[in-house]
């Protein structure tokens, strides 16, 4: 074995004073990333997985004659609970035997025979039996045909000229069961997934770039002596490389245990229509062979990258003394992303609206070290005491450091302004929940109102019945609900009476999964900040460990060391991260064309939440950074 | 104006006490004879003599079983400058720690002026050497984001002097080392020599009662070790200031007013 590589898995072993607490930091903040990339790589396939069991009912890519079945999608209702049901019609053009099953069923489903969802099969009750005249469903829809075990669905098949399926009524036609076509839930869930992974790319970046440094920042005496010992430069780094991936590595399993461990707990989260099958989100052998070595990769790129701003000599790791300014130029990047939101605007494909968030992220990034550095300048320009001094020559003198651990809290802060101003809305529901709606011809509604007050009748229901152009208005005042639901079923063939507050829940589901992945991807991102910016306050421990020493022996209280390290992580954080709360919302108002998307409160929840995390996250940072440097600077 | 390394042909008075910092200064070279008037012991009602800046008695260290110090006895005066040599892990910084209030020792008394440091709590000790000491550290230790003039200003600010008043004195005594033309340099701008001068001036601009210094030159060449070592000396004992100096060179014991010797933790030889 080449000696370095032998001495770089020793020094991993034996870390040194110190350096156990680094290389545990500079660990769990790679686990943290090989767990949140595990979680985005499944979830992004356990979506696809989804998609491939149910693409087909709204699948419409098929010709009438030729296409194996006809499906008219319809929103019912059982127990206050909506139920998606897909009227099928089956066509077999080659007539050549048995049609293979559409998913999850046993056979292709002849009229009048209903299939339903596990969870829909418990509540199987007396009004579903009416409404679609069986004592039993005629079979279960197995995990195949399922997107989640969650589902309320029922497969009923109908003839091919039925009502909603008849191709005068343009049903939605397909040639196979197992077609390209994503399902439209899960496409959008998916489009979400690639706007997270554009906001989150840069903070999980940073976060490994953090993990990296803080073992470095052990490494750099040792890199010294071993110079000092005849070591090349080469050598050095190919030591600290071994180092890098062996710590990589073993952040990469710890963080892929982790996500096996939390899948159950994530399988639970109510996304696309419900808790997700295990087996959805279950790493495949070749993603967990891409987090195993994308890992340790970037850790290692990251480390070689650190080392290089560094000059290791025989005589010690010196920085570049004279840090090089950065430049104002950077600001031209944040008028690019908003440009190319507003002229792309809502209407515009997801890949170039992705690229331009990424942009704007991007910028965020970039500007961020320039805006701490001329905070840093005038905080040391006009400070009266220590601390604030302290503080600001630390931001002024190392900008890209100061603003590394924080880039992913400030991130978040643009997500948050983004979404407070952009998230569609649909999350206050005013449809009014008091009489029944129903929909057709214009010459239909006296036939379908003499038809409701006979079928109201004859049930013993006591109710008003009002026709409008294109709609009969049904409202009885019972708590009978679902069996009045049934009494009036098919009144309109292949349309189930519903309420206005009743449809807007059928909708509802959507932007459920709307708030719920913007809660996710903001908890992701704060995550990803939380472990950053702890990362970085170890990081900064450490680098101050020395100094911090002798001005403890010189008498300076630690607390005024302390403080003005927490200074130096809260001001980025505030100062440059309520700016880009409001750089996100103009970029949500430049997609949106100017127009304030998000309803209600949300928003302003959304901003709140941003600052109470923002602040509890900067002290969780300040608590890992303390014991390490006062245990750095005893003595 | 800068000082100059004590000449060797003069005689060596005590230096005079309190001088105005923009006084001139003229050192004595210490070694020709025997520090004069400084008493070895208390006087009779066990308190240090007055020009008596420091007192150690019978000092006693333990880590855990490893005896840092085995009883040591030092005094230093006012003016006077102490090397402390010895061979490595005998004792000589642990002795610099104790009497610079760092460690508390486990059997002894710290005396500073008239005041007992080793029964001061934690909070007290850490106001008593910001206040009443300098520490002047082997790298300097300097804070690499201030320029020089910070770094010197640093502990007036923390012990509440206005930035304006405490950055007036740091140039000051930045210039009475020299270093009048590299105020605004930071650490990294500076040779070794320039930064171990304003670690100097750091240590000097609280007016300190004694200057503790850990191998000051253990980075330098010799000449540049020479030269830092004059002006810590020099400096500080024309303040009438007691100073403290570990170290391993001879050049550098050489240069102070007396020097002793620990060995195992005990005085070996004064």
């Amino acid at each position: 074995m080449n000696p370095m590589t032998d001495l770089g898995l020793r020094f991993v072993r034996r870390p040194g004073p110190g350096g156990r607490a680094a290389n545990l930091a500079a660990l769990g903040a790679t686990a943290i990333v090989a767990l949140l990339v595990s979680f985005l790589i499944a979830g992004s396939l356990g979506l696809t997985h989804r998609s491939d069991r149910i693409g087909w009912r709204n699948t419409d890519d098929g010709e009438p004659k030729t296409a194996v079945g006809a499906v008219n999608e319809v929103h019912d209702m059982v127990a206050g609970e909506p139920v998606n049901r897909v009227d099928l019609a089956i066509n077999n053009p080659k007539r050549d035997g048995e049609l293979p099953p559409p998913p999850g069923l046993s056979h292709a489903p002849k009229p009048g025979e209903v299939f339903v969802s596990p969870e829909l099969a418990k509540r199987w009750s007396e009004d579903l039996r009416t409404r679609y005249k069986l004592e039993q469903p005629t079979g279960i829809i197995s995990d195949a045909g399922l997107s989640s075990p969650d589902e309320l669905i029922v497969i009923r098949g109908v003839a091919k000229d039925s009502p909603g399926v008849a191709q005068s009524d343009h049903p939605r036609y397909l040639d196979t069961w197992r077609g390209n076509a994503m399902d439209s839930r899960m496409a959008m869930l998916l489009a979400l997934v690639a706007f997270g992974i554009a906001l989150v790319l840069f903070p999980l970046l940073s976060l490994v770039g953090q993990a990296a440094g803080v073992a470095a920042k052990r490494r750099e005496h040792r890199l010294a002596a071993l110079r000092l010992a005849g070591a090349t430069r080469r050598q050095v780094l190919w030591l600290s490389a071994v180092e890098q991936a062996v710590l990589g590595f073993l952040g990469a399993i710890a963080g892929l245990i982790g996500y096996v461990v939390l899948s159950p707990l994530i399988a639970r989260i109510p996304l696309g229509g419900g808790r997700w099958y295990l087996h959805d989100l279950t790493p495949s052998w070749w993603v967990t062979l891409i987090v195993l070595v994308a890992v340790p990769v970037l850790s290692v790129i990251s480390a070689l990258i650190g080392l290089g701003r560094v000059s290791i000599t025989p005589l010690g790791v010196v920085r570049g003394q004279t840090r090089k300014s950065t430049s104002a130029l950077r600001l031209v990047l944040l008028v690019i992303g908003p440009i190319m939101l507003a002229v792309l605007g809502t209407g515009g494909a997801v890949l170039p609206l992705v690229i331009g968030i990424g942009i704007a992220a991007l910028a965020v990034r970039v500007v961020g070290p320039w805006a701490v550095q001329v905070i840093g300048k005038f905080l040391a320009r006009t400070a009266k005491g220590p601390v604030v001094l302290l503080a600001g020559r630390r931001l002024a003198d190392d900008p890209k450091g100061a603003f590394r651990p924080v880039a992913a809290l400030v991130l978040s802060g643009f997500v948050t302004g983004f979404l407070a101003l952009f998230m569609p809305y649909g999350l206050t529901q005013d449809g009014k929940d008091v009489s029944f709606q129903l929909y057709t011809n214009q010459g239909q509604t006296a036939v379908v109102a003499e038809d409701a007050r006979k079928r109201l009748s004859e049930a013993g229901f006591k109710g008003e019945v009002t026709t409008g152009d294109q709609s009969v208005s049904i409202s009885v005042s019972t708590t009978e609900r679902e069996r009045l639901r049934t009494v009036l079923y098919d009144v309109v063939p292949s349309q189930v009476p519903l309420t206005d507050a009743e449809r807007d829940k059928q909708d509802a589901g959507v932007f459920m999964d709307m708030r719920l992945g913007v809660a996710l991807l903001l908890g992701l991102v704060f995550v990803t900040g939380a472990a950053s910016t702890a990362a970085g306050a170890v990081g900064t421990a450490l680098d101050q460990a020395a100094p911090a020493k002798a001005l403890r022996r010189s008498g300076v209280p630690l607390q005024v060391i302390e403080r003005s390290a927490r200074l130096a992580a809260v001001v980025p954080v505030v100062a440059v991260g309520l700016p880009v709360v409001g750089f996100g919302a103009l970029c949500g108002l430049a997609l949106s064309g100017g127009q304030v998307v998000t309803r209600g409160s949300s928003g302003v929840i959304l901003l709140l939440g941003q600052v109470v995390v923002g602040v509890v996250l900067v002290a969780v940072a300040g608590a890992a950074g303390a014991p390490v440097l006062r245990k750095a600077s005893a003595g | 104006m800068s000082f100059q390394r004590p000449h060797t042909t003069q005689p060596s008075p005590h230096a005079p006490q309190n001088q105005s910092q923009s006084q001139p200064f003229h050192p004595q070279h210490p070694q020709a004879q025997p520090f004069p008037g400084h008493p070895q012991q208390p006087n009779p009602q066990g308190i240090p003599h007055q020009g008596t800046v420091l007192t150690g008695r019978g000092l006693v260290k333990y880590y855990g079983d490893v005896v840092g110090l085995a009883g040591v006895d030092v005094t230093v005066q006012a003016g006077e400058a102490l090397a402390v040599m010895g061979p490595s892990g005998n004792g000589k910084t642990t002795l610099l720690h104790v009497l610079a209030g760092i460690l508390t020792p486990d059997q002894g008394e710290v005396w500073l002026g008239g005041e007992r440091v080793d029964q001061l709590g934690d909070a007290a000790r850490t106001v008593l050497r910001r206040r009443r000491l300098g520490f002047v550290f082997q790298d300097n230790q300097l804070l690499a984001e201030l320029p020089a003039d910070e770094n010197v200003a640093l502990p007036l600010m923390v012990d509440g002097v206005s930035r304006r008043e405490a950055i007036g004195r740091a140039r000051n005594m930045l210039a009475q080392v020299g270093l009048s033309a590299e105020v605004s340099r930071r650490p990294g701008e500076l040779s070794g020599g320039q930064a171990q001068r304003v670690a100097i001036a750091r240590a000097l601009v609280g007016e300190p009662q004694a200057v503790f210094a850990d191998e000051p030159t253990g980075a330098l060449d010799a000449a540049t070790g020479a030269q830092v070592i004059d002006l810590l000396v020099g400096a500080a004992t024309h303040r009438g200031a007691a100073v403290v100096v570990v170290t391993h060179d001879d050049a550098v014991a050489a240069r102070c007013h007396r020097v002793v010797r620990i060995v195992d933790g005990r005085v070996s030889e004064r």
